[in-house]
């Protein structure tokens, strides 16, 4: 076990806020837990030695930070700054509830199996729980910051219920300065016919060190639609899972991941068809520069009843460097006839045809290497429902480029 | 008094010891007394004990793995007998009128000549009947070439020297926990030279050496190509045997040289156990090649048999423009689990691999591919291509896909593809419309899915391992 994980543990049994119950389980597993080294599955491409070696502290008093604004977005902003609940929207939209209390839904989405998510279930001080009446569809964009000083330390989490027809559109944005760790993990259950619009932001870089989790349980003809852009730090790690408790469910995930430096960025995503007449999409695309590491990791499981199930998988990646390393595992666990099931993944750089024809055209070899990077990555947030956001985060991708072809 | 007690211990010892060598099975158990024994069965030179006993002690520090996607009792390591003589006449069955009816009955639908069957089955047959002579011609003809075709215990013997060098250098002994054990304890296998610039003048078969019946459970096989030659390596057969040892942990490793090209094929069809899963053979095999300079390594397997099967036959593309190859059918039916497929590690410049997987699970089996491709920094413009197609055939079964992919070279082009399907009711109708019963329709339907893959395989081995899937299926359809 490392010293990081015993201290965790010991600040997890000093806590009293009203809320041990609710931990003590996750607490009891966490004490019995192997820390995860390369040998164990999950993290066979990502060390921990940046979560080893941090020196990250749980600060007593945070600066003020601010979230990074978007233009022609107003959020609900529901912010975290260290791992403190420090602002809750002043004025709620009717039907959309956000309190810090115990919830039923807590630790049931997110599987046991993450070890972070088992120090996030005894560390995080403030749960907020978001809840969606019956039949409301908010219009407004809820926006949950998790922003960090240098430094710091902080876990924070949401808890988010969407009940029977209702509707949500949520951001999940984390903004870290300097050497601050994090572990951020979300848990949603859509209900019934319910509506679900997520983009999970993790666009910090540097010496930073986050690992997080959006995890989602979808009913009955209930739909999702998530979106994730990331950018590799000493270490950032995010798990999805998407569980199927009703028929007819529709979940789309697409996923973004731009590494440069000695960045490192893992995802892995989970699909559980427990039931029926489900389909799933997900479309994973990423470029790995310099001496970057990525790792993806996606799997799909068709359990025994879960017949007529649709799921398809793509994973496409560009390696830009020599030095880059980019790992893929994209599995399938099939129980059932009845599916239509596929997944693909490529490795490869930019082709070379295009890039001649380009330059045929007149278009400078370093231009056209950045015209075709950006829009191998831009078919993925043109998919975005928002289009502010699409059209907040596509310069901000350029920029990424740019900063990646000086070196 | 004490020194009486020494006296009747080593005595003791002394008169088990002889014994035990006289024996044709050693007593089930494992420590360095019963490797010594083996080695000494074998009339091995001191090296190969040492080695042995090395690999022993490796073995004892390792954990058996238990990443594979199937599941089945703890093997108990000391209640194996890990020595087992070719059976004396006596104890065989006499004729074929004392063998089950059941394995007739496949041999027969396979058109499985006589004598043959009578070999297979194990039946006591005088040595004078035809494929001696034919095994003979053989052996001429190849000794004509320069090739060295023989079991492993007397190429120890007459070839030390080639075998000293390349034994455990495409597997070494620490590779992994049954690689190990076969390390300590194989008792035999093939071994094969292939000089410089020669092309073997015929298929090389297991098959066609009588002495390869009933060599224990730990076979090892060798297989060195030399430069520019060529040798297309036949294993197994296609009809079930009937095999009571519950553990094969085989290994077999192959050198291509510069400019060789090995083709290794594999029928695979050991005894699956029963419908309910019980006996059958746990099939734990390490196979892995090294292709030098230009070289190509082409791996074909039709797996149909065994209770549990763990295999990986892989290829290191060391040298330059080397190939790698790997075309696989693996069915499983009953309760029979399958966790196979390669690794492809590309080391040199403009190495190319292709990987073809077909799995087929029927009954209530679990069927998984597991490969890796990785590509290391050096591998500049380097190529590979996987396509892993599944098909189930009822609603009981699993089939799964586990692919590494691992590249660190830019200029390296990686592609994976996987896809699941079922025979589907258009398939069926259309079939059935032209008046072909649904049975030889699936059957019909699972040839043309493993097509790709049995093209790859010599013609009569083709021929077999398509008769075999459809003895294979009988009673999969509903």
């Amino acid at each position: 076990m490392s010293e990081w994980l015993q201290q965790a543990i010991a600040r997890a049994d000093s806590i009293q806020d009203g809320f041990e119950d609710q931990r003590a389980t996750s607490l009891a597993l966490l004490k019995d837990i192997k820390w995860p080294t390369r040998k164990t599955e999950a993290w066979k491409y990502t060390p921990l030695r940046a979560v080893e070696r941090s020196k990250a502290i749980f600060k007593e008093e945070s600066p003020e930070l601010e979230p990074v604004a978007v233009e022609g977005l107003e959020f609900l902003e529901l912010t975290f700054v260290d791992g403190q609940l420090v602002s809750l929207p002043e004025e709620l939209p009717e039907g959309l509830s956000i309190e810090m209390q115990e919830s039923s839904l807590f630790a049931t989405i997110k599987p046991e199996r993450h070890v972070f998510g088992l120090v996030n279930d005894v560390l995080a001080a403030d749960v907020a729980v978001v809840t969606v009446a019956e039949g409301v569809a908010v219009e407004q964009m809820l926006r949950i910051n998790n922003l960090l000083s240098n430094g710091a330390q902080g876990h924070i989490r949401v808890v988010v219920d969407l009940k029977a027809g209702s509707s949500l559109k949520v951001v999940e944005n984390a903004e870290g300065q300097g050497a601050s760790l994090t572990t951020a993990f979300t848990e949603y259950q859509i209900g019934v016919e319910a509506n679900l619009e997520h983009y999970r932001f993790a666009l910090q870089s540097g010496d930073n060190v986050a690992v997080g989790g959006s995890h989602f349980k979808l009913f009955e003809n209930a739909v999702m639609n998530s979106s994730i852009i990331g950018f590799g730090s000493d270490l950032q790690r995010i798990d999805t899972d998407i569980v199927y408790a009703g028929e007819k469910a529709n979940a789309k995930l697409n996923a973004i991941y731009l590494l440069d430096g000695k960045e490192l960025f893992d995802l892995h995503a989970n699909v559980e068809h427990a039931v029926p007449n489900c389909t799933t999409e997900e479309n994973i695309r990423g470029i790995a520069g310099d001496s970057s590491r990525a790792v993806f990791n996606g799997r799909i499981h068709i359990h025994r009843d879960a017949q007529k199930t649709l799921a398809e998988l793509n994973n496409r990646n560009l390696l830009m460097s020599n030095k880059a390393e980019i790992n893929t595992k994209p599995e399938l666990e099939i129980y059932a006839d009845d599916v239509r099931c596929a997944h693909g993944a490529t490795i490869a750089q930019i082709d070379k045809q295009a890039l001649y024809y380009l330059q045929t055209r007149g278009v400078s070899r370093s231009q056209a290497q950045l015209m075709l990077s950006f829009g191998f990555i831009n078919e993925l947030i043109d998919q975005m429902p928002t289009v502010e956001l699409a059209d907040w985060v596509r310069p901000i991708i350029r920029d990424r480029f740019a900063q990646m072809e000086v070196k | 008094m004490t020194e009486q007690i020494d006296k009747a211990l080593a005595r003791e010892y002394e008169a088990g010891f002889v014994s035990a060598v006289e024996s044709e099975t050693f007593e089930p158990g494992l420590d360095e007394d019963v490797i010594r024994r083996i080695s000494e069965v074998k009339g091995e030179p001191e090296w190969m004990l040492e080695w042995r006993l090395n690999a022993f002690r490796v073995w004892q520090e390792m954990e058996e793995p238990d990443w594979a996607h199937v599941s089945y009792p703890k093997i108990d390591f000391q209640a194996v007998s890990y020595y087992s003589a070719p059976k004396s006449m006596k104890d065989k069955p006499k004729s074929l009128d004392e063998v089950d009816p059941e394995l007739l009955r496949t041999y027969e639908k396979l058109g499985i000549p006589l004598v043959e069957q009578q070999m297979l089955a194990g039946v006591a047959v005088d040595a004078v009947f035809d494929s001696v002579s034919v095994v003979t011609t053989f052996r001429e003809k190849l000794e004509e070439a320069g090739v060295i075709f023989c079991p492993i215990s007397e190429a120890l013997h007459k070839y030390p020297d080639l075998v000293k060098k390349y034994l455990g250098s495409v597997v070494p002994t620490k590779d992994n926990f049954f690689a190990a054990l076969n390390c300590a304890v194989f008792t035999d296998g093939s071994f094969v030279y292939i000089p410089k610039g020669t092309r073997c003048p015929m298929e090389l078969s297991t098959y066609f050496r009588i002495n390869e019946q009933n060599t224990g459970q730990f076979e090892r096989t060798l297989i060195i190509a030399d430069e520019g030659s060529y040798v297309s390596y036949l294993e197994g057969c296609t009809a079930p045997q009937r095999d009571e040892n519950q553990l094969h942990a085989a290994v077999v490793e192959l050198v291509a040289m510069d400019d060789a090209e090995i083709k290794y094929s594999t029928v695979q069809n050991w005894y699956p156990g029963d419908e309910e899963g019980k006996g059958g053979i746990y099939n734990f095999v390490t196979k892995r090649g090294v292709c030098h300079t230009n070289a190509k390594i082409s791996w074909t397997q039709v797996e149909t048999g065994s209770s549990v099967t763990w295999k990986y036959p892989s290829c290191v593309l060391k040298g330059d423009n080397s190939v790698g190859e790997f075309y696989s059918v693996a069915l499983t039916r009953g309760r029979q689990q399958a966790d196979t497929g390669t690794k492809m590690i590309h080391i040199g410049k403009n190495t190319k691999s292709t990987i073809i997987s077909k799995g087929i699970s029927a009954g209530k089996s679990n069927n998984a591919y597991r490969g890796l491709v990785r590509m290391n920094p050096g591998a500049e413009g380097a190529r590979n291509f996987t396509q892993c197609d599944s098909l189930l055939i009822g609603d009981q079964c699993g089939a799964h896909t586990f692919p590494y992919v691992e590249s660190r070279n830019p200029s390296a082009i990686v592609e994976h593809e996987a896809t699941t399907s079922k025979v589907s009711d258009d398939q069926m109708f259309l079939c059935r419309q032209r008046g072909v019963d649904p049975e030889k329709a699936v059957s019909m339907i699972v040839n043309g899915f493993c097509k790709e893959v049995f093209k790859e395989l010599p013609m009569e081995f083709a021929v077999e391992a398509g008769k075999l899937l459809e003895i294979s299926l009988e009673g999969s359809v509903g």
